[in-house]
């Protein structure tokens, strides 16, 4: 039985609104939850798909578990510690083995040092290592993402989206990272290249035994590399399971919309999409945000089909995730296929 | 009309090509000029320190009033006491040499704190020292230097340290900038997911890497400026006194002789004013494009 | 027969990189053809100049040393004529070696002649959206105004009632909900998808024969691309408009487009109807063509969960482009007897059957 290496508890991120001078006087909402009561975990060696629209709070997920940025409820239970409240320096020896590869390709290039200086750099983090074994290791980490050692006297300006990429990933395996968020590892990159990052990230994970949080609003990537995956909305996780099950037979109303675009995207044949189905797809913003009840209510075209009903709606009814059977979970009052 | 042209089917390597064809002329005759200017001032300032002058800068000669240059052995002629003015020149720069650089060294040391706390910190933090530097800021610099001449005594080390700190606003706000910048380009929270620490961010990669040149055009512009205001308050009769020599002032007491037709007393060194100072600037200028890198490339 | 409507000859369109004193030559020798009532979607991934090619239609390249050479004949029904008409009086070309060395370019001359050329053209016959939609339009000016101003400008509707009805229909037949509200909205407080919406509108409310799309779709959310294609796909059989449609992301020119060019370092490299060129089962396929539609995920590659089949090396950047074929040194399809063709000679643009070009010594002399 593989350990758990994350678990993620109740975690909640909420941000300060910006509220005008007068809207001061209304309490009540003075704040954006990005993230709401997410809940999982993570085993060695396992990778777990985030997926959602832009807004969803996937990639403050991602942020908050790090710690990048405080938690403002809930737990994160780092290979069986509780991080949730560690000061910064008691954070620090953790850092190496939990990494973030940024969804910027640039994040970690300082323009001005040249790729050697970046990754002596980051292998010099926790560990004093003479220049002869830092060079060394500089090239054993090149060699793993296959980058030829003439990049080491490249700036990041000279490199191609690809290589940056690589670069970032050799940057996070120099110190030795066990788990690793990937925010949008292959949003920015041509389809060619994307390609070889999904198959570096896959045999980094056979080679080294790592553990990844994979972020990303491109559905195929996240099927192919994942073990299970977790559905956001609003903040909130509607439907996690295996990849298998989601992809295959989604029960939530909004996994459905998302899969389907997929298909449809692919192919002429309309599908057997129906037209509420159709013109929930639009996007986060064509609908309203309710804050309570079933934030997708509005946009559902379940909730349509069945005449609004008023659990839907209910403010001290909101959807909670439940056990489908085989780690199946779904948020929703009325889950397809019963 | 442009022209554009390959020399070879290979493409060439920027940093191996000769200097001329990486930077515009401009800049290169602008730094060039600067660092002459610089060296000669620095050679002036020493020269002074262990008095190897040509003449004496006090001498009068009375036989030899207001010569033209190279005459007598003058090298720049004398004034209407028959001093040297090469002599008196050098000796002036001892006036602004070494409080301008308690000038740029308050402004830089102080910008280079308060640009960093507010910028990598923010926060509340930002917001005092925001409301601070912009009080600083708005203070006209020439009235609040009368001030401190009125309340203490017109000593040039009071002066400068005023114009140190008014200059603090300007490279504070550079550098909060600059890091603003390098924030928005996830770098810094990059460098802290990896587990560098706070200081290797701040010195390393945000001064050295990314502030650099920024520094270095503040203390060239910021020396600029205090000669500037050096001169202008000798030549008011705030610095400076009679009989030591300083540019200022010897602008001034050669104003006297100037409506009479003797032009050169007062030309001399205000030619001096306007050739170091361009000098200061243009070398900033030019350090500027070249480092950041702004030419078109 | 018809002239087609945009038929590009032999467009060069080059840069300068100072920095490594080299030319880059972004579109190296294109041609393509748009017909009429046709959608033509050009493939391709950074650096293969398709997004170059299309700004240097609508004469929007600002750099120099710019389009240097070839023809863009624009056939409408209202105007014809040739975008680069008297480029070669601008310009001067040396060359060593099949290879530009040299380009001596009187640049303002050529800006305001060309302004001269478009001054009909653009906006009006051609229309081009951009790829991000929030940067495109004004952020200072509603929607609705936005659209009415093209209307007015473009349409014989030129009194305010009529414009600003056009403007309701058009952003009511791009699918926007409670068009007249929306007429008010200023683009920050619309959606990406909302937004690029409003960019279709803008550019069909002005009536043209061409509508240039830059990557319309990337950048949304999944969702919303899958949305803005079955846009397109009503709006092109409505309104009979043709497309030169860009993007790098080969699903949604398969649903668009009826002929495909795909584009690589700086040059056309396959050109086709689109189920020939995008079906992977075919015999006559362009190597990187081939393996473009291979590294994208397929449903069985997911099932199986195994590895891509990714391209070796890096895309070609255009300032260091090889003697031989461009995609020689990427390319896995090279046999023994024509490496050395390969490694060498440029291979041209040959036709392999009927309407299907090919630019590859695997299928041409």
């Amino acid at each position: 039985m593989t350990k758990t290496i994350l678990e993620v508890k109740q975690l909640s991120k909420h941000f300060a609104r910006h509220r005008s001078f007068f809207s001061g006087l209304n309490r009540r909402t003075n704040t954006i939850p990005a993230v709401d009561n997410v809940s999982f975990y993570l085993r060695e060696n396992e990778t777990m798909g985030l997926v959602g629209e832009s807004g969803c709070g996937k990639t403050t997920v991602g942020r908050t578990i790090l710690r990048l940025t405080p938690p403002t409820s809930g737990s994160v239970i780092f290979d069986g510690r509780d991080i949730t409240h560690l000061s910064d320096r008691e954070l620090r020896p953790l850092r190496k083995d939990m990494q973030l590869i940024f969804q910027d390709l640039d994040a970690g290039l300082n323009p001005k040092m040249r790729v050697h200086d970046i990754l002596s750099e980051a292998v010099s983090v926790y560990e004093r290592l003479s220049d002869a074994e830092v060079g060394i290791k500089s090239r054993m980490l090149l060699d793993q993402v296959n980058l030829k050692y003439s990049k080491l006297s490249s700036y990041p300006s000279e490199l191609s989206g690809g290589e940056k990429r690589r670069v970032g990933i050799a940057r996070v395996l120099a110190v030795g990272a066990k788990l690793i968020v990937a925010d949008e590892p292959t949003s920015a990159l041509d389809v060619s290249i994307q390609a070889q990052v999904v198959n570096l990230l896959r045999d980094l994970q056979k080679q080294l035994g790592l553990s990844y949080l994979f972020i990303s609003h491109d559905l195929q990537v996240v099927e192919l590399m994942s073990d299970k995956v977790a559905v956001m909305y609003l903040g909130r996780i509607v439907e996690m399971g295996l990849t298998g099950r989601i992809s295959g037979a989604p029960r939530h109303p909004y996994t459905y919309i998302l899969w389907s675009s997929l298909v449809e995207k692919h192919s002429h044949e309309a599908t057997h999409i129906s037209k509420l189905d159709r013109r929930a797809a639009w996007g986060v913003f064509d609908f309203e945000r309710p804050e309570s009840g079933c934030r997708f209510a509005p946009r559902c075209p379940v909730y349509e089909k069945r005449g609004h009903p008023v659990e839907c709606t209910d403010p001290a009814n909101e959807p909670q995730l439940r056990d489908m059977g085989e780690g199946h979970q779904v948020a929703c009052h009325f889950p397809l296929g019963g | 009309m442009k022209k554009y042209s390959q020399t070879t089917a290979e493409i060439g390597d920027f940093s191996k090509l000769p200097l001329l064809q990486k930077y515009a002329l401009a800049d290169l005759l602008y730094v060039a000029y600067g660092l002459l200017i610089v060296a000669l001032v620095l050679v002036s300032y020493i020269l002074g320190m262990f008095d190897l002058l040509p003449h004496d800068p006090q001498q009068i000669n009375m036989g030899l009033l207001m010569a033209p240059p190279a005459s007598g052995g003058y090298l720049l002629g004398t004034d209407f006491m028959g001093r040297d003015i090469l002599s008196r020149l050098i000796v002036g720069i001892q006036a602004y040499f070494l409080p301008g650089l308690l000038a740029i060294s308050i402004s830089l040391t102080g910008g280079v704190v308060l640009g960093i706390l507010s910028g990598y910190w923010g926060g509340k933090l930002e917001t005092v020292i925001t409301y601070f530097t912009n009080l600083v800021d708005s203070f006209p610099r020439l009235v609040l230097i009368l001030l401190v001449i009125a309340a203490f005594k017109p000593d040039i080390y009071y002066i400068m340290v005023v114009m140190g700190i008014t200059g603090v606003p300007t490279v504070a706000t550079a550098i909060a900038n600059k890091i603003r910048f390098l924030a928005q380009k996830s770098f810094i929270e990059a460098a802290l997911a990896l587990g560098l620490h706070a200081r290797v961010i701040i010195f390393k990669h945000i001064l050295w890497y990314n502030c650099r040149a920024l520094l270095i055009i503040q203390a060239t512009l910021g020396m600029g400026e205090a000669i500037l205001l050096e001169t202008s308050l000798s030549y008011l009769g705030f610095g400076v006194q009679e009989p030591v020599p300083s540019w200022g002032n010897m602008v001034q007491s050669g104003a006297n002789y100037f409506l009479q037709g003797n032009f050169w007393p007062s030309t001399a060194p205000a030619l001096a004013i306007l050739f170091t100072i361009l000098g200061f600037n243009l070398l900033g200028d030019g350090l500027n494009n070249i480092l950041e890198d702004r030419r078109g490339r | 027969m018809t002239q087609p409507l945009l038929k590009i000859e032999n467009l060069r369109t080059y840069f300068y990189a100072r920095s490594k004193q080299s030319f880059v030559r972004a579109v190296d020798g294109v041609s393509l053809q748009v017909g009429h009532r046709e959608t033509v979607g050009v493939v391709g991934e950074s650096g293969s100049g398709k997004s170059i090619a299309a700004m240097s239609v609508m004469g929007l390249i600002s750099a120099g040393p710019g389009v240097i050479g070839g023809s863009i004949h624009f056939t409408g029904s209202r105007v014809q004529k040739n975008l680069l008409e008297g480029l070669d009086k601008f310009v001067k070309i040396k060359e060593e070696n099949a290879r530009v060395m040299e380009v001596i370019k009187d640049e303002s001359g050529w800006q305001k002649a060309s302004k001269r050329l478009m001054r009909d053209l653009r906006g009006r016959e051609i229309a081009m959206i951009f790829q991000n939609p929030h940067a495109s339009l004004n952020p200072y000016v509603t929607v609705g105004e936005q659209i009415t101003e093209s209307v007015r400008l473009h349409t014989t509707h030129k009194s305010d009632k009529e414009s600003r009805e056009r403007a309701i229909y058009w952003l009511d037949q791009v699918k926007i909900d409670s068009p007249r509200l929306r007429f008010n909205s200023y683009p920050s407080s619309m959606s990406g998808g909302m937004c690029q919406r409003a960019m279709i509108a803008m550019a069909l409310s002005s009536e043209p024969s061409l509508l240039i799309a830059d990557e319309p779709t990337t950048g949304l959310d999944a969702t919303i691309q899958s949305k803005i294609v079955d846009l397109m796909e009503e709006l092109k059989s409505e309104t009979g408009i043709s497309t030169l449609l860009i993007s790098h992301d080969i699903s949604v020119i398969s649903r668009l487009a009826d002929r495909v060019a795909v584009m690589y370092g700086g040059a056309v490299v396959e050109y086709g109807p689109a189920q020939l060129v995008l079906d992977m089962g075919a015999t006559i396929k362009h190597p990187y063509t081939a393996a473009l539609l291979a590294s994208v995920p397929s449903a069985q590659k997911i099932r199986d969960k195994a590895n891509l089949q990714a391209i070796e090396g890096d895309v070609l950047d255009t300032i260091n482009v090889p003697s031989g074929c461009r995609f020689y040194a990427r390319c896995n399809q090279v046999t023994a007897e024509i490496r050395e063709k390969c490694a060498s000679h440029h291979p041209e643009l040959q036709e392999v059957a009927p309407g299907h070009q090919m630019r590859c010594w695997r299928f041409g002399s």
